[in-house]
């Protein structure tokens, strides 16, 4: 029994017909192509998966399409705003704050959402902040500095 | 004049990945592809009898069913092809239809949907006759245990044996005697991207398969090998790589891919193929860091000169071989550490058994033997009364020494400035935390220093390829480069470039790289055993001297091509273990200052200074943060993590039952000395770092 749902992603609005078990991050990846939000896991462990809903940050594995009819999404595709890249998008780039960059996504949402509520955070705040959000590469050090970086850009 | 290395270069790569346009192999899409899901053994030991696809065949959506009988040449693997592609009925190779641990694969279902192929695996019925189960490697090692490959009159897989001096003659010339057995546990890579791949026939017959790897011209070869056709017909492309640290040295979804395109191509159909395994399917699909019971029994004399070292270390390889002998040749050398001990006795034995197989895994063996060593020396210190740091400064290995091996160390060693470097900065006494901070916490702080090779060693037939075209006319306006080398996150793409622009001395800019591609490199070896950035610096040197010469000669576009092959090692002798196993080595020592409560266990890592040799520093800021990466990947390994195995079954194959650091879970600091004493075999002095 589909369902039609319509989501703002990105700023674009779009209205899929979807099964009422679609998860979110299917129909980004999926309907919408979206790929940059990735699965690391089958567990809503990893964090990969995040997004804005509405502003807050979501794992997009444990949100239902229908549940996200009428939301606004933002995805990593959708933080540059007309080709200027996000202040955390550029201090993960300056500051080494990805290596493979599986994880990096769900670590800007993530930091996204915190930085909006917190804007001028210590490392143990952000720390605590991307307690759900995996990285199996850089030992979290280089992403904390980057979003201290961008913390202090967006404030200024 | 250096213009690129030894500078920091943001990655290459960084800007698709903060902007999500990287391409990952589970982002791969083509139009009309269809998806694929395999059944898995679930079986630790067994023999199948029989196996029903009918209902799989029939179901919706299902274009293909494919088993062992489907699979032109059924075996394969890395050092040995000793794994069958597909267990099961009409296998072609000598026990291809015995399941040696719960991931064997035995059926590959190829369905218009994910879903479907999944639902149809699922009516695959197996009758499996239970074969006895053996996961104690020392119960494998004994002479009446049942043998569990094919063509074996023993279950060791590798037995390397040291001899050097005698210990029997100097234990009674030693104040201390220390005598103790190390177990470490078997660990999970955990990279964060799943295996996944896309399959196709490109419009020249082409196999091609687009996969995270780490070797792309092996990948190449194993496909080529199962499929029986030659390796011209196989095309092996690495898109974005989510991470490996060895995990990704063996195959994963290759040759199934390929394999599933090439027999559907013969039914007519002619349509892309995807797989993207979930994580549970990751746990239980790849191999795992191996777990080793190591026996130490060293002397010192009242000096604190070591004067014997006998090891004898066993480690569980799990069903098949993968990289097994390499990495028991790691930890053959690293039991003994960095210290030059005049008599050693080693034995170290690889065992099959029925667990998940064990490969490389960062540092290859290198971890567990030196986590038995540096225990030992400390122990061997607090005996004899000595500072644990003056006790390494008596016994380190310097250039000219003999290592346990009983050959000459290659020029360059620098273990005791690396150690020197690292007490200074930590400001290193051995009674910092005399007294205890409360009832229940207590503070203590240890040191470890190690060696770790360059290159697959003992004897390895060494290469790596590159090719430089100049482009331009008075001056190189754009330089292409071409290399297979394969960046996994630890930023190879970016150093590749930095060192081509610096032989041509030309701006960054201007460096084109082609990477990660059999249809457009030779091959440039493994993105392992910290040889990367060693031997591809060399091949590009080499590369651009031919390029600058054929560019002085006024040929346009200049085309240089070389293919580095370095310093020839050799295998271990059989009765000594005398060799010379390595071509070049880094250098690291550590101090971790760390907080226990000894009521609850808690461990709390607080501070961690590390030095390391890296010879250069290509680019600093990816040399630190694969320093830092690593630091946490050993601290997961050393209090976290823990791959549980129950009679050859995964109990963790989850991130919800398989812990891995998070932010909150890592040291407070991480203080890095990076050294650049460089390697004379090294390009601009460079050791392996990634």
């Amino acid at each position: 029994m589909s369902r039609n749902v319509t989501v703002t992603v990105n700023q674009s609005e779009h209205t899929c017909e979807v099964e009422p078990r679609l998860l979110l991050v299917h129909l980004l990846r999926e309907n919408l192509g979206l790929t940059g939000t990735n699965i690391g896991c089958d567990t809503s462990q990893c964090g990969s998966c995040t997004v804005l809903m509405d502003g807050q940050a979501v794992k997009s594995c444990t949100v239902l399409a229908v549940q996200a009819d009428e939301a606004n999404i933002t995805t990593i595709e959708g933080l540059a705003q007309e080709g200027e890249l996000h202040p955390l998008q550029e201090s993960f780039w300056e500051k080494h704050g990805l290596q493979c960059g599986f994880c990096t996504p769900g670590m800007i949402m993530t930091a996204h959402d915190l930085l909006s509520r917190n804007p001028d955070p210590t490392d143990t705040e952000i720390r605590h902040g991307l307690d759900g959000n995996l990285c199996r590469c850089t030992g979290y050090h280089n992403i904390v500095t980057a979003i201290q970086a961008a913390a202090s850009s967006i404030r200024s | 004049m250096s213009v690129a290395v030894g500078t920091v270069v943001e990655g290459m790569d960084a800007h698709n990945k903060v902007t999500g346009q990287s391409l990952f192999p589970g982002d791969l899409a083509r139009p009309d592809m269809l998806h694929m899901k395999i059944l898995f053994a679930g079986q630790p030991h067994a023999r199948m009898d029989s196996m029903n696809t009918s209902a799989a065949r029939s179901h919706p959506g299902v274009v293909s069913v494919f088993t062992a009988a489907d699979v032109p040449v059924n075996e394969y693997g890395l050092i040995k092809a000793d794994q069958p592609v597909l267990v099961g009925i009409g296998s072609n190779k000598t026990g291809g239809s015995v399941a040696r641990f719960v991931g064997d694969q035995v059926a590959l279902v190829v369905a218009e949907t994910e879903e479907a192929a999944a639902e149809a695996c699922g009516l695959i019925k197996v009758d499996w006759f239970n074969l006895p189960v053996i996961t104690d490697p020392f119960e494998s090692m004994k002479s009446d245990a049942p043998l569990l490959l094919p063509g074996q009159d023993t279950n060791i897989a590798k037995h390397n044996r040291l001899r050097k001096g005698d210990v029997r003659t100097v234990w009674n010339q030693c104040g201390s005697i220390v005598e103790c057995v190390y177990e470490t546990p078997r660990q999970e890579h955990a990279y964060l991207q799943p295996e996944a791949g896309l399959a196709y026939i490109d419009k020249d017959g082409i196999v091609t398969v687009e996969v995270a790897g780490q070797w792309a011209h092996e990948e190449q070869r194993q496909i080529a090998h199962v499929l029986g056709i030659p390796l011209d017909r196989v095309r092996v492309r690495h898109p974005a790589i989510g991470g490996a640290f060895g995990g990704r040295e063996d195959i994963s979804v290759q040759i199934v891919l390929a394999l599933a395109v090439w027999r559907l191509a013969e039914q007519g159909i002619l349509r892309p193929v995807k797989i993207v395994w979930s994580r549970e399917e990751s746990f239980l699909g790849h191999h795992k860091r191996h777990p080793y019971t190591i026996r130490a029994k060293w002397g010192a004399n009242d000096q604190g000169k070591i004067l014997a070292a006998e090891v004898e270390l066993v480690a569980d390889a799990g069903a098949y071989e993968y990289t097994s002998t390499k990495v028991l040749g790691n930890a053959t050398m690293q039991c003994t550490g960095p210290y030059d001990i005049p008599n050693v006795s080693v034995d170290a034995y690889a065992v099959y058994t029925n667990n998940v197989p064990s490969g490389a895994f960062r540092g290859f063996g290198g971890p567990q033997g030196a986590f038995a060593a540096e225990s030992q020396v400390n122990r061997l210190a607090s005996d004899l009364g000595l500072d644990a740091v003056e006790m390494r400064r008596r016994n380190l290995l310097m250039d000219g020494s003999l290592g346990s091996f009983n050959m000459p160390m290659p020029e360059g060693v620098t273990i005791r400035q690396v150690v020197d470097a690292c007490a200074h900065q930590a400001r290193w006494t051995n009674k910092s935390y005399a007294s205890p901070l409360s009832n229940h916490l207590r503070r203590g702080r240890g040191f470890a220093c190690a060696m770790k090779n360059v290159g697959f060693s003992f004897g390895f037939p060494e290469e790596c390829w590159a090719k430089i075209e100049l482009h331009g006319s008075t001056e190189i306006e754009r330089i292409l480069l071409f290399h297979a080398g394969a960046d996994c996150g630890q930023g190879a793409h970016t150093v590749l470039s930095q060192m081509a622009a610096d032989a041509c001395q030309v701006p960054l800019e201007r460096v084109e790289l082609r990477a990660a591609d059999t249809s457009t490199s030779k091959n440039s070896g493994s993105a392992s055993a910290s040889r990367m950035t060693f031997m591809a610096g060399n091949s590009i040197l080499g590369a651009a001297e031919v390029a600058l010469h054929q560019w002085r000669s006024e040929e346009r576009p200049a085309i240089g091509e070389y293919r580095f092959v370095p310093r020839q090692t050799t295998s271990l002798d059989d009765e000594t273990g005398q060799c010379d196993p390595n071509i070049s080595y880094g250098y690291v020592a550590q101090v971790v200052d760390v907080e226990v409560d000894t009521e609850t266990g808690h461990v709390q890592v607080m501070d961690v200074v590390c030095a390391d040799d890296v010879g250069l520093a290509i680019n600093p800021q990816q040399v630190e943060g694969q320093i830092e990466g690593a630091i946490v990947q050993a601290h997961g390994y050393t209090i976290l993590e823990n791959f549980i195995l129950r009679d050859g079954y995964v109990e963790t194959p989850y991130f919800s039952n398989y812990l891995i650091p998070t932010s909150l879970d890592v040291p407070d600091s991480v203080e890095m000395v990076i050294l650049e004493n460089a390697d004379p075999q090294g390009p601009w002095g460079a050791r392996g770092m990634a």
